[in-house]
């Protein structure tokens, strides 16, 4: 009995028997294991093990395939064959992703050479700020966990975005984040849930915001911009997106794998917290998710993520990394595939250090763990490493190393547990998909006038448009002391900004960080709303401060049901539309992710989010004194509006609240706008402007009262004297969200000057800003439209969330 | 060669305004050396003129604020930087090293403790200068704004303390307005030699004017912010005791 002992230690896997499978029994297979996997991918993987492997596959190996194939990790839908039906007619894309996003890209790159330094390959997408340094910046999504863990969920959303800018180029140095968060109404009747276990709104609100705080600030990442959507369709599916904008020298973006290298783990040790993160995040929510899939979400431990990231950063400077990734979705199977699906090599899980005992190989191999940094390094490299790893006391093991094999090899206590050919391995069967969408028809409303002041009062105490100071001062958007346009700023200090500005160690050119997101539009018009979210991006980081020639988006979409012919209409739509907005304005994509099935199973049937697309960019700021605020200055300045005016409603949040449905959403002029933005450029350069505003959410009447909020003066704005086309209305005139328009608040001196810069555009004298007292008075030529206290007007503006957070 | 005034800056895990002050502390005229933790002995403080020990959250600040950090320290050193001050070194802590410093004993008796609105608050505060003999604040105006950034900013101390510092001056710099609950509002503290200065607001976030959030904020022509004068202050009054020597 003795002697069995040795032998009786479980086996760390085990061989899963495929071959015999028939297809729905393979099916059921996927589904048991929860691999996510569909019966062509399964009848894919039985091919591959029955032909070209002529054997069982192991678990670590099922398990290893399914992260790699999963939505979450592989963006098949973005790379499927789609029969689209649009409004021209019938059309085969092949690939969203090609079609829209990369090829947009490849011929922007063409124009403008030594601008892109790096896109869609590694963590991040990097851009030239100046002759030595680049800038970068990731965005992702964590919505599933921030559904069912709010706090955990968003803090290791936050807590990977930094990973990937640790994990760019050779480790670049994490200077900035936002987040963007789409949620369900505040105010939702806990009745009007048609679901258990659902999180009310209020309780993601508070529990998100914390997780970014406890994060960013731990990490000592000031985060300087955001914004939040407010809609019901939002309530089961709440989106949490976390983003960070890295710098990095631009001799270290190119690294590349070679055989004899070490594979080392920095930082946290891995446990069983996040299993199956990803696969779980390819799937839709229920409430079963809520009780069974709480395994899904990691836990959070920024200062372990701190000290990696002193290493890393050191390690970086001393040139001891030649290779290097963050750990994210799919955990050592994801960062050694990277590394080794070329080159091929070996790893060795036994020596990864462990949170708890008695993991089997899977789950050491699979493990989401946070705060896990892999490097490649050359052996001489290592006893200088192990002496930082000692210095900024975080964990550093030798886990495997790579060879020239081309295939990569898992053991585990001297077992060989994962055998792949990773050219194969990559290989996902392309998905096939239909798709249609076509606006419907349009409705023509008449807008009561009667009481436009009354009106102003309502938009401005919405959800959408009321002040995020509450949140805004949880973040620490300071530390690090380069945040020159902050979130909140003017005269009080408590004024909002179009974009964030940092400065950048060692560099004249700053760095401008902007980002847009209409959801509202694209309920009625997709495509309108890809246009006009790249153009708000780009708006709002010209009217910042920075050069028109060096933006660069990142793209961000959240969809409801992939299957759903009319989804993926409406994404194919707002596809079509950003990539007609980043090739009119030569702003290439240079990063974008994905997340499908953010939809729930409520007791009445599923609800979708509705189509969701975040633009945001980066731009360089060519010199301090081109950044520009979006608060008055001066009193007798005069307000220039540059930008036309025109009737449509669709998507405002005045129709929202009106309960304007199906409105005609405005299209964009990218060349007209494109002009105005390159002459109100000219003009920064030339120090004509003293602050601008990018006019979007509740259109001019907020956008004026925002500018108002620094409390300099009053102001008067006429809105007959507004660059308008057709027959508009003074509601039209005053709540419009016509996009590519920018306030401009410029010294009297200076208005010639600013004419013959501005020439050849739409633009005119709107109003000033007055002395005599501290009233926003608005009027339609002689006639006196609403006059109201802007002290009063902005006690409302600070106070819509204060009830809330 | 000439002679320079070296401030050595501690940096333990979870400390992340270390590039930042070290920039001001250069900024002033410090040749400055930031020193992790796990490199700190006695040895370190040779030739140190002034330990700074800069914000953050060392240790994660799970326990109260500090706590770990003082440990480790003491763990490390003894009481070495007691000592440090007793002959003569200078001390700053801003933020998590005002905590730090206090934990250690080596500032008024008093605690750290969560904001009343136990919120996290990052916002730029008015301050009142309550010294006229504080080598760290020479030549500051009466009244001028820093920003804040902390969670655990209410400093509160036994019955009567806050306000015998509030009267002796130790209490060297007050909020203008009430806005974590401190004390008195005592924002910063010094100890009874004055040599040894903690303050939670960050003055290293205001080295240049364009910190400011307003961009016409505007003092003289140099482009200094406020906050470069705490570290030019405490520079002048080493580097003169230096030269002196």
């Amino acid at each position: 009995m003795e002697e069995k002992l040795p032998s009786a230690k479980p086996k760390s896997y085990r061989e899963i028997s495929i071959r015999d499978l028939s297809p729905d029994e393979l099916l059921a297979l996927s589904e048991s294991m929860k691999l996510s996997l569909s019966i062509e991918d399964m009848i894919e993987v039985q091919l591959y093990y029955a032909s070209a492997m002529r054997r069982e596959p192991t678990d670590v190996e099922l398990e290893c395939i399914a992260q790699t194939w999963s939505e979450h990790c592989k963006h098949r839908i973005f790379g499927a064959r789609i029969e689209h039906v649009g409004s021209e007619g019938e059309e085969v894309i092949d690939s969203l992703f090609k079609t829209y996003i990369k090829s947009v890209t490849e011929r922007i790159m063409e124009k403008k050479p030594g601008f892109v330094l790096g896109c869609f390959v590694d963590n991040a997408g990097f851009i030239k700020l100046d002759e030595n340094q680049a800038i970068c910046l990731k965005l992702e999504t964590h919505n599933h966990p921030s559904a069912i863990e709010p706090y955990a969920g968003a803090n290791t959303g936050l807590g990977g975005v930094i990973r990937d800018i640790l994990g760019a180029g050779k480790g670049a140095k994490p200077v900035a984040s936002c987040d963007i968060f789409c949620f369900g109404p505040p105010d939702t009747k806990s009745s009007d849930i048609n679901a258990d276990d659902v999180i009310h709104p209020l309780g993601i609100m508070r529990g998100v915001v914390r997780g970014v705080r406890d994060y960013g600030n731990r990490m000592g990442i000031p985060t300087i911009c955001g914004a939040i959507q407010f809609d019901s369709s939002y309530v089961y599916n709440p989106l949490v997106f976390c983003g960070t904008a890295g710098t990095i020298p631009i001799s270290d973006i190119d690294k590349e794998m070679s055989p004899g290298l070490k594979v080392i783990a920095v930082g946290g040790r891995t446990g069983r917290d996040g299993l199956k993160g990803a696969t779980f995040s390819s799937m839709a929510l229920d409430t079963e998710s809520h009780e069974e899939d709480q395994q899904a979400v990691q836990i959070g431990n920024p200062i372990e993520e701190k000290k990696a990231a002193d290493f890393v950063i050191e390690a970086r400077k001393k040139n001891l990394i030649e290779f290097i990734t963050d750990c994210g979705a799919g955990g050592f199977s994801s960062a050694a595939g990277e590394m080794l699906s070329e080159v091929g090599g070996n790893l060795y899980l036994e020596r990864a250090p462990l949170k708890e005992p008695g993991m089997t190989s899977w789950e050491i191999f699979l493990s989401e763990s946070q705060e896990r940094m892999v490097l490649a390094v050359k052996d001489e490299s290592m006893e200088a490493l192990k002496e930082l790893s000692e210095i900024y006391e975080t964990e550093l093991t030798e886990i495997g190393n790579s060879d020239d094999s081309g295939i990569l090899k898992v053991w585990h206590d001297n077992e060989l547990v994962c055998e792949l050919d990773n050219s194969r391995l990559h290989d996902a069967p392309t998905r096939r998909l239909n798709s249609s969408f076509c606006v419907d028809a349009v409705k023509k409303y008449e807008l009561s006038e009667d009481d436009l002041a009354a009106d102003l009062d309502v938009v401005i105490s919405d959800f959408a448009i009321g002040s995020r100071e509450p949140i805004i001062r949880e973040y620490d958007h300071e530390v690090q002391g380069n945040t020159v346009l902050k979130p909140l700023a003017g005269s009080m200090g408590d004024a909002p900004q179009d974009a964030s500005v940092v400065k950048v160690d060692g560099s004249d050119h700053l760095m401008s960080i902007g980002l847009s997101l209409l959801p509202e539009w694209g309920k009625t018009d997709p495509l309108a709303m890809g246009k006009a979210t790249v153009d708000e991006c780009f708006r709002s980081l010209v009217a910042s401060g920075a050069n028109p020639e060096k933006i660069a988006l990142l793209d961000n979409f959240c969809v409801g049901n992939p299957e759903d012919s009319t989804e993926l209409g409406m994404l194919v739509e707002t596809c079509k539309g950003i990539a007609q907005g980043a090739e009119s304005y030569s702003a290439p994509f240079v990063s974008g992710k994905d997340s499908f099935y953010n939809y729930f199973e409520t007791s009445d049937g599923p609800v979708s989010i509705p189509t969701t697309c975040l633009i945001s960019g980066m731009g360089v700021v060519d010199c301090a004194s081109h950044v520009t605020g979006a608060s008055i200055r001066k009193k007798g300045s005069l307000i220039v509006m540059l930008g036309i005016t025109d009737s449509k409603m669709g998507g405002s949040v005045y129709a929202r609240i009106k309960g304007l449905t199906k409105c005609a959403v405005p299209n964009t002029d990218f060349s007209k706008a494109l002009k105005g933005y390159n002459a109100f450029h000219s003009a920064v350069t030339e120090g004509l402007i003293l602050s601008a505003h990018d006019v979007s959410e509740g259109g001019l009447g907020v956008a004026i009262a925002e500018m108002a909020f620094s409390q300099v003066g009053g102001v008067t704005i006429d809105l007959e004297a507004l660059p308008s086309t057709g027959k508009v209305g003074k509601a039209e005139r005053l709540f419009s969200e016509s996009p590519s328009r920018i306030l401009i608040e410029c010294d009297p001196n200076d208005l010639d000057r600013l004419k013959m810069v501005l020439e050849g555009t739409d633009f005119s004298v709107v109003g000033k800003v007055t002395a005599d007292d501290q009233n926003l008075l608005i009027t339609s030529g002689a006639e006196k439209v609403l006059e109201v206290e802007i002290a009063m007007l902005k006690e409302k503006w600070k106070n819509v969330l204060t009830p809330y957070y | 060669m000439e002679e320079r005034t070296n401030a050595l800056l501690l940096k333990y895990p979870g400390t992340n305004c270390d590039f930042e002050t070290a920039r001001a502390l250069e900024a002033a005229g410090f040749s400055t050396k930031i020193l992790p933790i796990a490199r700190f002995t006695e040895e370190s403080l040779k030739s140190i003129q002034l330990v700074v020990l800069s914000g953050g959250f060392s240790y994660g600040d799970y326990v109260m604020a500090g706590r770990l950090a003082q440990l480790e320290t003491e763990r490390r050193v003894g009481d070495a930087l007691t000592r440090f001050r007793d002959s003569g070194g200078y001390m700053m802590g801003i933020c998590n090293g005002f905590q730090i410093l206090t934990k250690l004993g080596l500032l008024p008796e008093g605690s750290l403790i969560d904001n009343v609105s136990g919120r996290f608050i990052c916002k730029w505060v008015r301050l009142n200068r309550n010294t006229d003999s504080s080598p760290f604040l020479k030549g500051l105006p009466e009244s001028f704004e820093l920003p804040i950034a902390h969670a655990e900013g209410r400093f509160i101390a036994p019955s009567g303390l806050a306000e015998s510092y509030l009267e002796d001056g130790l209490a060297a710099l007050l909020y203008k307005d009430d806005i974590n609950g401190s004390s008195c509002q005592i924002a910063g503290l010094t100890d009874e030699t004055g040599r040894v200065f903690g303050l939670m607001p960050h003055p290293e976030r205001f080295l240049l004017e364009s910190h400011h959030y307003d961009p016409d904020w505007k003092r003289e022509d140099d482009g200094w912010g406020t906050g470069y004068f705490i570290f030019k202050s405490i520079f002048n009054e080493i580097s003169e005791g230096v030269s002196n020597q």
